[in-house]
């Protein structure tokens, strides 16, 4: 084959021609009028604002917006489907997951949770390797906080109205003394979590798991001390529980458990479930019951045939 | 390929020019990696500097990297090898002159306006409009001369490595064009799944249609020089020429496996990224073949060197990249550091180590001046080698942690203390590489303007 200019130049844009079409105009026709998926609605303004600012700080780097169908573990209800994306302009699918997937992070966590995550990260999750974002300001930072509780769309709508629904009972709780609030914490554990007999013993490897567990979890908001004021504690209202409070208050361990694996929606805690074996739930609440409330219903009979590696 | 011009009334200012360029923003790519790669294992170094926010500093050093320190370094070579192989004189430096200046007024708007946020938010795609609009006239510009230089030619054979520069500048001039969406200023984005589609085709074209169709021009005519010997098969390079337009062009959607795109789609991309391993070896087979017994002269020329072990690493990277279309083993690595090892074989070990050796090759001839330090330009080598395979190594190992972690149920944020010590050799090693960067700039400055010595004859 004689390669003469005329070859290599419109040869070569004619193999382009001949490929954009297969497999860029056939397929854009082929996806181009997808019909927007059950939890689809339109972005607000303001969420929309807020998208952009999550663009401009490359936020897409990091996090993915694509649950796939491997993903079980990750926390996703939800597969991604096409018909979520056909308002997103550009898409922001992500190519790297150094963070989580925020495709169902709206409603995840109360608006207050999401300010002092984005003021530092550590300050809520203290492992987290995400930048600090104080710099955006506060205006900023809100409008960013909207298009993030806005992702999952009519999913993170029905989330959205459950934070805020607890957002007040909690507030309220508090209001009321904390007397009236460690109740109202109570009380919304189920009866049978709140007796259940302690199955950890507190050795001292049980607590120094529990102890890692803390500073990899907790101390953000409930503080080195256990007494609430973590770094995050200034961006939170209802404020990170002080533990001390506990006492005599009726805490038992099962309500520690319960609290720590379900969370308490509404306010800045999170669950833990997903992240978290039983064993290290256990350890981490029998760590605060030790140190911080100093009141442990651990070692107290039943406690039926102990485990076969406990001393 | 003896030059019937000679080389002393040519001031190969254009030539000289973009090899400048290369070594400048080769600091500057590799200082922005460096520092990406130190704020992930300190993420409040830069605490509340907006603009070195990693989100921000991560596309100008992918952007840089890309624009400013492989493609005019291979565009610095080409501009020397296209008219040497033509018998003719470049058909203008002036134009060429003014390409470098209007390619460097660009690379400064790249580097403000990402770190100032303004960006269109797609991988590979993010530079604003006006600056798409920059790069793809310092394209056409470049494209000019090429053409104009090739009508004024004295040789009538054109050979390979023409063939790929003619074909790389003009069709990453259109694919940039279609990618970026350039009929829609404002965002620069189609919407949803086929924006989707639109930028990894895009995206991968980058690589397939610009750095590696420049790489192969370098190495086509470094090789058989250093070698002294003719190329192995004509036929192996009409092959890898057309197999790669034809096969790298299809395979974008590869980056979409799990993701809800046409199945049809996904299935071109995975079968053509298994076809890849036609043009990659054909080209490879061409030039070792060239290679075979020379190996002492190749070691024995800087250039030569920098551009074998070039071939070398893109055979590992197309291979791997190859298996990585495969949807088995992308359950694994998609999403995590192993995609960032597999870009930084390519971009790096692949067309970085042939930029490098294509400037070190050429520097001689377009200076009439020999390098300024040898020694310095091994040093590189060694630096460029050592970082660039160790960090491979060690984000492919944080890659596999992660995939096989997600896939077994765990969340992101507890696998994070596990990939840390990973992240900190990463920058170690990145740390390499910048100081590579630096060596080589002084080289390249000092072998430009200092350099006292003679010709060697």
């Amino acid at each position: 084959m004689k390669m003469t200019f005329k070859a290599v130049v419109f040869g070569s844009l004619m193999i382009l021609a001949a490929v954009v079409f297969a497999v860029v105009i056939l397929p854009y026709f082929h996806t181009n009028k997808i019909t927007p998926s059950e939890i689809f609605r339109l972005r607000s303004d303001e969420e929309a604002t807020g998208r952009d600012i999550y663009i401009a700080n490359g936020c897409v780097y990091c996090h993915s917006q694509s649950i796939r169908v491997i993903d079980w573990g990750l926390g996703a209800e939800r597969i991604a489907q096409a018909g979520d994306y056909v308002q997103d302009h550009p898409i922001l699918l992500g190519s790297q997951r150094t963070g989580p997937d925020l495709s169902q992070e709206g409603g995840e966590h109360p608006d207050d949770w999401q300010t002092a995550h984005f003021i530092n990260p550590r300050y809520t999750r203290p492992l987290s390797i995400m930048p600090a974002f104080a710099f955006l300001g506060t205006e900023n930072i809100e409008r960013l906080t909207n298009y993030v509780q806005s992702l999952g769309l009519k999913n993170a709508d029905e989330r959205m109205k459950r934070q805020k629904f607890w957002k007040e009972a909690s507030i309220k709780a508090y209001e009321a003394g904390p007397e009236a609030n460690v109740r109202w914490l109570h009380e919304l554990i189920p009866e049978g979590w709140r007796n259940i007999p302690n199955p950890y013993p507190t050795s001292a490897a049980g607590l120094a798991r529990g102890h890692k567990i803390y500073q990899d979890f907790c101390f953000g908001c409930h503080g080195p001390i256990g007494d609430g004021m973590g770094p995050a504690q200034q961006y939170l209202y209802p404020p990170p529980l002080n533990f001390t409070i506990l006492k005599d208050r009726g805490i038992s361990g099962g309500i520690l458990y319960y609290q720590i694996m379900n969370g308490i929606t509404g306010t800045a805690m999170p669950y833990f479930k997903r992240e978290l074996e039983s064993e290290k739930i256990w350890d981490v609440g029998n760590y605060v019951a030790v140190n911080f409330i100093n009141q442990t219903d651990a070692d107290e009979e039943p406690k039926g045939i102990d485990a076969a590696y406990e001393p | 390929m003896t030059a019937a011009i000679d080389d002393k009334i040519q001031s190969h200012a254009t030539a000289k020019g973009f090899t400048l360029t290369s070594a400048c923003w080769m600091v500057v790519g590799t200082f922005m990696g460096l520092l990406g790669a130190t704020e992930l294992m300190a993420p409040d170094l830069t605490e509340n500097i907006g603009w070195l926010v990693f989100g921000r500093i991560r596309p100008v050093h992918i952007n840089i990297v890309l624009f400013g320190f492989v493609t005019p370094g291979l565009l610095g070579a080409a501009f020397y090898y296209v008219p040497r192989l033509l018998r003719t004189e470049i058909y203008s430096e002036k134009l060429g002159v003014v390409t470098v200046i209007a390619w460097n007024v660009a690379l400064v708007a790249v580097v403000i306006s990402l770190c100032m946020g303004y960006t269109q938010g797609r991988e590979y795609a993010e530079l604003i409009w006006p600056i798409d609009i920059m790069v793809v006239i310092a394209f056409a510009l470049v494209f000019i001369n090429l053409v104009m230089t090739v009508k004024n030619r004295q040789e009538p054979v054109l050979y390979v490595s023409v063939w790929y520069v003619l074909a790389g500048v003009i069709l990453t001039a259109t694919t940039y064009s279609l990618g970026n969406v350039i009929w829609r200023p404002n965002s620069g984005a189609l919407v949803g799944i086929p924006d989707a589609i639109l930028l990894w085709f895009y995206g991968h074209n980058v690589f397939g249609l610009l750095l590696t169709p420049l790489a192969a021009g370098v190495t086509y005519y470094v090789i058989p020089r250093v070698c002294r010997a003719p190329l192995y098969s004509h036929t192996l390079s009409l092959v890898g020429f057309w197999a790669l337009l034809v096969v790298y062009t299809h395979i974008g959607t590869h980056h979409l496996l799990q993701v809800p795109v046409p199945t049809w789609l996904k299935v071109i991309a995975i079968v053509d990224s298994i076809a890849m391993v036609i043009p990659v070896m054909a080209f490879l087979i061409n030039i070792w073949f060239t290679a075979r017994g020379k190996l002492g002269e190749i070691h024995a020329d800087i250039g030569g060197k920098f551009v074998f072990t070039g071939t070398i690493m893109y055979f590992f990277v197309s291979i791997q990249g190859s298996m990585m279309a495969l949807p088995d083993v992308q359950r694994v690595t998609h999403f995590n550091n192993w995609v960032v090892g597999h870009a930084h074989i390519g971009v790096l070990g692949f067309a970085g180590m042939i930029t490098l050796g294509g400037i070190y090759y050429v520097l001689p001839y377009i200076t009439r001046k020999p390098l300024y330090s040898r020694f310095l330009a091994d040093l590189q080598y060694w630096l460029v080698l050592i970082g660039m395979v160790g960090f491979t190594v060690v984000l492919t190992i944080a890659g596999l942690i992660q995939g096989n972690a997600w896939l077994n149920g765990e969340v992101v944020y507890r696998i994070l203390p596990e990939i840390h010590p990973y992240y900190v050799t990463r920058a170690a090693l990145g740390l390499m590489v910048f100081v590579s960067a630096l060596i080589g700039l002084f080289n390249i400055l000092a072998t430009l303007f200092f350099n006292t010595r003679e010709a060697a004859s």
